[in-house]
């Protein structure tokens, strides 16, 4: 419909111009929501978005209570719908044809029951080889899958060949979580999955320091910080803090985030720590007195600053006792980049 | 649009210390050391075994020797039963 017509069929018609950015912030706002509800996300485009619920099935009780969960993260606002099945393809298919709040789960057996009889508009495809195959009588998913792959390659090209694979269900790649934006990120990869809370807490010492070493923050007071962390299912989870006075102190960032660690509902193989807001000053008290040996630890970090320039960034390492029992001798500690 | 604010984003993988190093050990019948890195051991203070992680896909299973060497050397050695072959270690 033309702009005339449309106003002149409803004169209280409103244009809204075209924003991106906010639109693209809307759309992260949905990411981040689907991330702290565990689910490691891999955008497709804005409105699109690909995850895996085999890592949070057991936390939400199972495939549906999942998808109603993810559902629930997006809010009502979006229209959201959720399809899910082995395969990429499917799952998409089956979101695109659900009714707005509904989650659509397609088994692999239903797979091409389901693919069959949906139009061909659901595939990725120019317009002009959707319209040959139209004109070859071809008009659903199941028509185009029956064809031999090598006939509709020599007829159609790559990209034909491709809309025959999804047309059968396409590949089962498991979507590949993003790492979520941050001002200033640091982040620990373990060796191993790690569930003990102790060496969980350590390491998260580690990245306090580290992270306030980051050059990037420029000496600013942290507002709010988030704490994230790779499941070892394959799920990602994420806690934010915000605190009431910004601060740049060690301790009182991991007394805000410790308590969080013990809602870890799975082994994590990789920590993060998020500096999501920083604000550039407070009011605070100055001290009259310095603490016993501030000198002392003002001269070593000087001199690992020099030990740095002279090596280059992540030369200076300290070793995080994060399993002392451990009867695996490797095990006991891990050598975590040190940049301050 | 929105700029990229992941660039700032940095992940470490975090190193291992103590990593076990091949090691060149020539064994008697029984299993025990003679030879580590071509030097004759004097005594074996101490063997202890070590298997973990036997419910996972990496299972270890080590058969470790304290020795002292001819030269008055200490070195802990095992032979890892998984992959068959030797190696040192700081224990």
């Amino acid at each position: 419909m033309r702009l005339g017509e449309a106003l002149a069929t409803c004169p209280s018609l409103v244009l809204v111009e075209q924003d991106p950015a906010r639109a693209e912030q809307a759309w992260e706002g949905v990411l981040r929501r689907l991330e702290d509800a565990g689910f490691a996300v891999e955008p497709a485009e804005p409105g699109c978005v690909y995850f895996e619920t085999r890592g949070v099935e057991r936390l939400y009780g199972g495939l549906r209570k999942a998808l109603e969960r993810a559902l629930a993260a997006v809010g009502p606002r979006l229209d959201a719908r959720v399809g899910a099945a082995e395969r990429r393809f499917a799952a998409l298919a089956a979101a695109s044809v659900a009714r707005a709040g509904q989650a659509l789960v397609v088994s692999d057996e239903r797979r091409s029951e389901f693919l069959g009889p949906l139009p061909l508009d659901l595939l990725p495809l120019e317009r002009e080889r959707a319209g040959e195959l139209r004109e070859l009588g071809v008009r659903k998913l199941g028509e185009l899958a029956r064809l031999p792959g090598d006939a509709v390659a020599e007829r159609l090209g790559p990209t034909g060949h491709r809309a025959w694979s999804l047309a059968g269900g396409g590949a089962a790649a498991s979507p590949k979580g993003r790492r979520p934006p941050a001002e200033i990120a640091e982040a620990i990869e373990f060796p191993e999955a790690i569930d003990n809370e102790l060496t969980i807490r350590r390491a998260l010492t580690a990245l306090v320091d580290t992270i306030l070493a980051r050059p990037e923050r420029a000496d600013r007071f942290v507002r709010k910080l988030a704490v994230t962390a790779k499941l070892v299912g394959g799920g990602s989870w994420r806690r934010t803090a915000t605190l009431r006075d910004p601060t740049a102190e060690r301790d009182r960032l991991r007394a805000a985030l410790g308590p969080k660690l013990t809602e870890l509902p799975a082994p994590v193989t990789a920590l993060g720590l998020e500096l999501v807001e920083l604000t550039a000053s407070r009011g605070h008290q100055l001290e009259l007195v310095r603490t016993e040996g501030a000198q002392l630890g003002e001269r070593l970090h000087e001199g690992l600053r020099q030990v740095r320039a002279a090596t280059g960034t992540g030369s200076v390492c300290t070793v995080v006792e994060v399993a002392p029992w451990s009867r695996i001798p490797e095990a006991r500690a891990l050598l975590v980049p040190r940049d301050e | 649009m929105v700029a990229n604010s992941r660039s700032s984003c940095a992940a470490r993988p975090a190193g291992r210390v103590n990593d076990p190093r091949p090691a060149l050990v020539e064994a008697r019948f029984d299993g025990t050391p003679c030879r580590v890195d071509r030097e004759q051991v004097a005594l074996v203070r101490e063997e202890w075994r070590v298997v973990d992680r036997w419910w996972t896909e990496e299972p270890v299973d080590r058969r470790y020797f304290d020795v002292v060497l001819e030269s008055g050397r200490n070195a802990v050695v095992f032979r890892d039963e998984e992959r068959g072959r030797w190696f040192s270690q700081r224990a």
